[in-house]
């Protein structure tokens, strides 16, 4: 009998060795801050649910492939309340006192500049995501790559061209005061002008605007072939919500921020159709085969539509770091060199750096037509044509 | 520039925006007006009840506007709740009302603090809006949104009740009592307590009642409250705090400042003239516009 128990404990022992070979490798931990709470807590859910799809996603497939040995991932992170200088000293301590195998990226343009200098005091390298501004370019290359396209000296230039194509001979422009629209503002103003497109109106306004309606009509006054408008959410729904009450009619209407929010949808449905904005990724786009199964795996987890920009640039940052990690694995060296020189197969397509900018991807725009969001600049990359 | 000023759309935009202004501010001055506590989580409440008209909507597919009496009692409830924990000892020891107004901007600012997290924590940061009574309504040049004109017509018939309530009932004369000499109230008999229970209750329902309105033409997030919290701190100051008719009319004042203001001037200067109006008026009427406490 006993005999019988000790055969069955040493062959239960041996199966367990046997099949989980992978769970006595440690897991890889990775760390991150996220503006969980503060003034950009309502923008970073988007990029967050991006990196727990991931970490799921990769989990169930056995873990992350560390130089050929699958090794579960492990989030280490923290609230930085929106603080750009907390973000900082939080990532110092994921480094030298979490001791964490990687890093990830926190929420917005700030964080990313503030965090860009701890990564090079530690020579940590970070893939980014959602830094957007003309100011990434100053950061030292090295440990920090930006795959964004949603630049604002490109953006200006591009929404120029589009809008000539599309025979637009003036606009009305408002602008939320906040940086990111100012910096897109002046690019935009220049590139118009360049590209001889009257600005028959021009505001900006301030953030914390509770109602749009001067403004509004205002820009039916100017009477412009289109009206764009340099968003925020907050602001970009008050903004639809009121130009549909009055009435506002534009051959095209360009909103910045807002429109590829799932609530914004949610909020606008049909009324929103038409409405063009910013994004270099759609699930529309089929050369990219991991595009749909990304959109669906998102909607079916937390049942609401990812952002077409912070959600997907947030994956994207994780499928490069995926894939440098399986050719470099944990070494910073080498994994820094991996990224550096590597290509990579995201669901954005191919991204490749040059200095600390993705040199693949086109600054690009969406349309909501119907039930779909589908790119519609530039050609190379649209899937359907503008309307 | 008169055809402007006279265009109903304006008129219209700032009715709507200043009823909701006046609506929030009246929850903020019945709480210090009876109690001298000063609420930095108001805009929180505002919040809250945001997010319950979202989840209504979401989960039963009808109308917030049939849950408001619900929606009103949630609110009650969270300021009873507060009241009994936090303030129901504080203001039986009869302190002075600097004391009571820095011990309770103290803790509201904890308050505010645990219900954005646990908002946050409970329902993720994530941006909710839904679509409900979206149609256009056009008279003339006039187009109203379905939503906001429900907006405006709640907020008006609250309002009229609340000051109805206020001035025509024995316990209106006692909240006004309570407002405008808290000892002298006590000494005639008034049920200090009573007062004080119901008046938060009160103004929490009213507030929260405004955030759900507000669910229907804007962003809720968990930290959506603080720009609400600030204005009806303005309203209050401007309407004379502790004077519920001052603090309406104060309401509405503002809602015509923030439209005329964009339209005659710019939208960058919205921010320096309400605030430049209001640092005016404290200078010149530091008692508001119908006095510190002394009408309905």
């Amino acid at each position: 009998m006993i005999r019988r128990q000790l055969f069955g404990i040493a062959l239960g022992t041996a199966l367990a060795t046997l099949a989980m070979p992978v769970w006595a490798e440690d897991p890889v931990k990775i760390g991150y801050t996220m503006a969980r709470t503060g003034l950009f807590a309502e923008a970073a859910p988007s990029q967050e649910n991006a990196y727990a799809l991931w970490q799921e996603q990769v989990n169930a497939a056995g873990g992350l492939d560390v130089n050929g040995v699958k090794r579960m991932i492990e989030f280490v992170s923290y609230d930085d309340e929106s603080d750009p200088a907390k973000s900082a000293q939080l990532y110092e301590r994921l480094i030298t006192s979490d001791k964490v195998d990687l890093l990830l990226a926190p929420w917005g343009t700030p964080h990313h500049l503030n965090v860009a200098g701890v990564a090079e005091r530690y020579g940590f390298p970070i893939v980014g995501n959602t830094a957007a501004s003309v100011a990434i370019r100053e950061v030292q290359p090295g440990n920090i790559w930006f795959p964004t396209s949603a630049i604002p000296d490109k953006i200006g230039p591009e929404l120029a061209a589009m809008l000539a194509e599309a025979g637009v001979g003036s606009v009305s422009i408002i602008a939320n005061v906040l940086p990111f629209s100012q910096e897109n503002l002046a690019f935009l103003t220049a590139a118009l002008k360049a590209a001889n497109i009257e600005i028959k109106m021009s505001e900006n306004y301030p953030p914390d605007i509770s109602d749009m309606t001067p403004l509004i009509t205002q820009m039916k006054s100017a009477g412009a072939d289109a009206v764009l408008a340099l968003t925020y959410p907050a602001d970009a729904f008050l903004y639809m919500g009121q130009a549909r009450e009055l009435g506002l009619k534009a051959d095209l209407q360009f909103m910045l921020i807002g429109p590829t929010i799932d609530a914004f949808n949610k909020a606008f449905g049909p009324a929103a159709d038409g409405v063009v904005t910013l994004a270099h990724w759609s699930p529309a786009q089929s050369d990219w085969p991991r595009a749909k199964p990304f959109f669906d795996a998102y909607v079916a987890k937390f049942n609401q539509e990812p952002d077409y920009l912070d959600s997907a640039l947030a994956y994207m940052s994780a499928e490069i770091l995926t894939q440098a990690v399986a050719k470099a694995g944990l070494n910073k060296d080498a994994l820094r060199q991996a990224i550096a020189s590597g290509s990579f197969d995201t669901i954005n397509g191919e991204v490749r750096f040059e200095g600390v900018q993705n040199s693949v991807t086109p600054t690009a725009f969406v349309q909501r037509q119907g039930d779909v969001t589908e790119l519609v600049w530039p050609k190379s990359i649209a899937t359907a044509p503008l309307q | 520039m008169l055809d402007i000023i006279l265009s109903p759309q304006l008129f219209f935009a700032a009715a709507v925006l200043g009823s909701l202004y006046a609506l929030i501010g009246l929850g903020l001055n019945l709480v210090y007006g009876t109690m001298r506590l000063l609420n930095i989580a108001h805009g929180d409440i505002v919040m809250l009840g945001a997010f319950s008209a979202f989840w209504w909507f979401t989960l039963t597919g009808f109308s917030p506007l049939l849950a408001l009496p619900l929606i009103a009692a949630l609110g009650a409830l969270i300021g009873l709740g507060l009241y009994i924990l936090l303030f129901r000892r504080q203001l039986a020891q009869g302190l002075d009302p600097v004391a009571i107004e820095a011990r309770s901007l103290l803790l509201f600012f904890g308050v505010s603090v645990v219900i954005q997290n646990v908002t946050a924590l409970l329902f993720t940061a994530t941006p909710r809006a839904y679509r409900h009574l979206d149609e256009v309504f056009r008279i003339g040049d006039l187009a109203m949104t379905g939503n906001r004109i429900a907006a405006l017509a709640c907020s008006v018939v609250l309002l009229t009740a609340m000051l109805v309530f206020l001035k025509k009932t024995l316990f209106g004369v006692e909240v006004r009592a309570l407002i405008q000499h808290r000892e002298a109230a006590r000494i005639v008999g008034i049920n200090v307590e009573k007062v004080q229970i119901v008046a938060i209750s009160m103004g929490f329902g009213v507030t929260a009642i405004a955030g759900a309105l507000l669910s229907m033409t804007e962003l809720t997030t968990p930290f959506m409250g603080f720009r609400f919290t600030i204005a009806s701190f303005v309203v209050i100051i401007l309407g004379g705090l502790g004077n519920i008719k001052g603090g309406i009319m104060a309401g509405f004042l503002l809602g015509l400042l923030e439209i005329y203001a964009v339209t005659i001037f710019s939208a960058e200067a919205r921010s320096i003239l309400i605030y430049g109006c209001f640092v005016l008026a404290i200078v010149l009427r530091p008692q508001g516009l119908l006095g510190i406490g002394k009408k309905v």
